[in-house]
């Protein structure tokens, strides 16, 4: 318990001792904390871009009020075997009603539609699987023999389909990139830490010389490095976490703008998750100040 | 006790020391000497376990120090003092904490190394520098510190490597007293050293190393390599 107490002291006095190497190492640990979490909410902000594009990539095909139940169910069950798509709905004229109502409308538009008079057409609801599976469906529900029960500009895909397209590619690109960019990022930060941290053991050989000879054992003279190790995780969290927070507050106005109002509000989530943020990132600062300590310490600790 | 049985050592092709033996009682006060090069610091290198002998072997206390596992050394290296020539003090700590080191290592109490390091400082005569750091003393004092902190623990064996040799004959005696004194308590004592004034005037034992191999062992010696 006595040595225990002791190896924190000497971990502390360590790194108080050595002001400029101990500030150093510590940006040094922060931006690595920080590419990291930047890039895991860059990915979650990719990840809630596919599901807005997702949930755009529908076509939605109206009828003329003339067309029989009999024709409208047989598009839907030969839409259903085509592969391009992932779901089809049938709205009737209620349904129609009830999703009119839910609209963001003033009373006045909203009472234009009621059970007794109701001018909204019939539908199908079409999900496909990807955006390039648009226009395969876009063609399918065109053919001639269609025609007749569809309204006049009844099908809705035209309109959307090349900026969902382009926006989907760049999600796309920007995911794969993300993970490739997140991983040589997190091989170099954890190489320039270790390079400083190795550095900084090297820079005193001759104190762990000495105090071998004194008798001290290796985990006596390991401890306190590894304490010193921990203490730059923990304000490294601390510096990263306040980094974040400020990246998330300026440009979570910018991902509303992007994404429209199905957004995913960053300041908020940031907020709500705070508490595993800051273990998760901890808990890395950590592992990667404990292990690069013990390997680098380890050389020189042979008897 | 201290029996080295004929003990080699050879990095490569260099022999530093050929089947060197000899025994030192408990309580003796023992001079090593020989000119830079013949194999001092080696056998010293050996007697803390810094290194492994390549043929014989080392008994203290009647346990062969090379057959001890990895982990015992420093237990091992705790029941000895050690003081060398540049002082290896810890600089980033004080005088104080210096000499504490040595028995926070071994996991003693704190009213116990409150106690002890003033005293031992007090003999030493270090404290009114005690809250000094080493690049603030004088050799001597240095020195007088690294003894201090070679004897908190109170060793049965202190070996002394050079102690004299970065310091003036007025200072280098002071030292010499001190260790004179260490060994009146009934602390093995051994001096390695290349100065013939000390040795000549100490009349102590005298173990002579040349080229690696034992060439002299008298009782009350001189320095005649």
């Amino acid at each position: 318990m006595t040595s225990l107490l002791r190896v924190i002291k000497f971990g502390f006095l360590n790194f108080f001792r050595n002001p400029w190497l101990s500030l150093a190492t510590t940006l040094i640990f922060s931006l690595t904390l920080f590419i990291i979490s930047s890039f895991f909410f860059l990915n979650l902000v990719a990840d809630r871009s596919v599901k807005v594009i997702e949930d755009k990539m529908d076509i939605s095909v109206t009828f003329k009020d003339e067309a029989s139940l009999e024709d409208i169910y047989n598009l839907k069950d030969q839409l259903g075997q085509l592969s391009a798509v992932k779901s089809v709905k049938y709205i009737s004229k209620e349904e129609a009603s009830e999703i009119w109502q839910d609209l963001p409308f003033s009373q006045r538009v909203k009472e234009l539609v009621t059970p007794e008079k109701n001018p909204l057409p019939r539908g199908l609801q079409i999900k496909a699987e990807d955006p390039d599976s648009l226009d395969e469906i876009g063609e399918f529900v065109l053919m001639k023999k269609w025609q007749p029960i569809i309204r006049e500009n009844g099908v809705s895909y035209q309109k959307n389909k090349t900026i969902l397209q382009k926006l989907n590619n760049i999600t796309k690109f920007v995911r794969k990139i993300g993970f490739l960019l997140a991983g040589i990022f997190l091989g170099i930060s954890i190489l320039v830490i270790f390079n400083t941290l190795r550095l900084n053991i090297i820079s005193r050989k001759d104190e762990i010389e000495i105090q071998r000879l004194v008798g001290a054992t290796n985990s006596f003279i390991s401890g306190p490095f590894l304490v010193e190790g921990i203490l730059y995780g923990f304000l490294a969290t601390i510096i990263s976490t306040l980094l974040i927070y400020f990246l998330i507050r300026f440009t979570t106005p910018m991902i509303a703008q992007y994404l429209g109002d199905v957004s995913l509000n960053l300041h908020q989530y940031f907020i709500y998750h705070l508490d595993l943020i800051f273990i998760l990132q901890f808990a890395i600062g950590i592992f990667i100040g404990s292990i690069c300590s013990l390997i680098s310490v380890k050389k020189y600790l042979k008897v | 006790m201290i029996d080295v049985q004929k003990v080699s050592k050879t990095y490569g092709k260099i022999k530093a020391l050929s089947r060197v033996s000899f025994k030192i009682k408990d309580g003796e006060f023992v001079c090593l000497v020989g000119p830079s090069g013949a194999g001092k610091t080696t056998l010293i290198r050996l007697l803390i376990a810094e290194e492994k002998p390549t043929f014989g072997r080392i008994v203290v206390s009647d346990r062969d120090i090379h057959l001890l596992p990895r982990r015992e050394i420093p237990y091992y290296r705790r029941k000895i003092g050690i003081v060398f020539q540049d002082y290896k003090l810890l600089l980033k700590k004080n005088i104080y904490e210096n000499t504490a080191y040595a028995l926070e290592v071994s996991g003693a109490r704190s009213d116990l190394i409150k106690k002890r390091v003033p005293k031992i400082l007090e003999m030493v005569g270090l404290s009114k520098r005690a809250q000094n750091y080493p690049d603030e003393l004088s050799g001597g004092e240095k020195q007088r510190a690294a003894l201090a902190r070679a004897l908190v623990h109170s060793p049965k064996i202190l070996i002394a490597d050079e102690p004299t040799g970065n310091l003036d004959p007025k200072t280098s005696w002071g030292i010499i007293d001190l260790l004179l004194r260490i060994n009146d308590h009934g602390t093995t004592v051994i001096l390695a050293t290349h100065n013939k004034d000390i040795v000549n005037m100490l009349r102590k034992r005298v173990l002579g190393i040349k080229n690696g191999e034992l060439v002299i062992d008298r009782l009350r010696g001189e320095y005649t390599i």
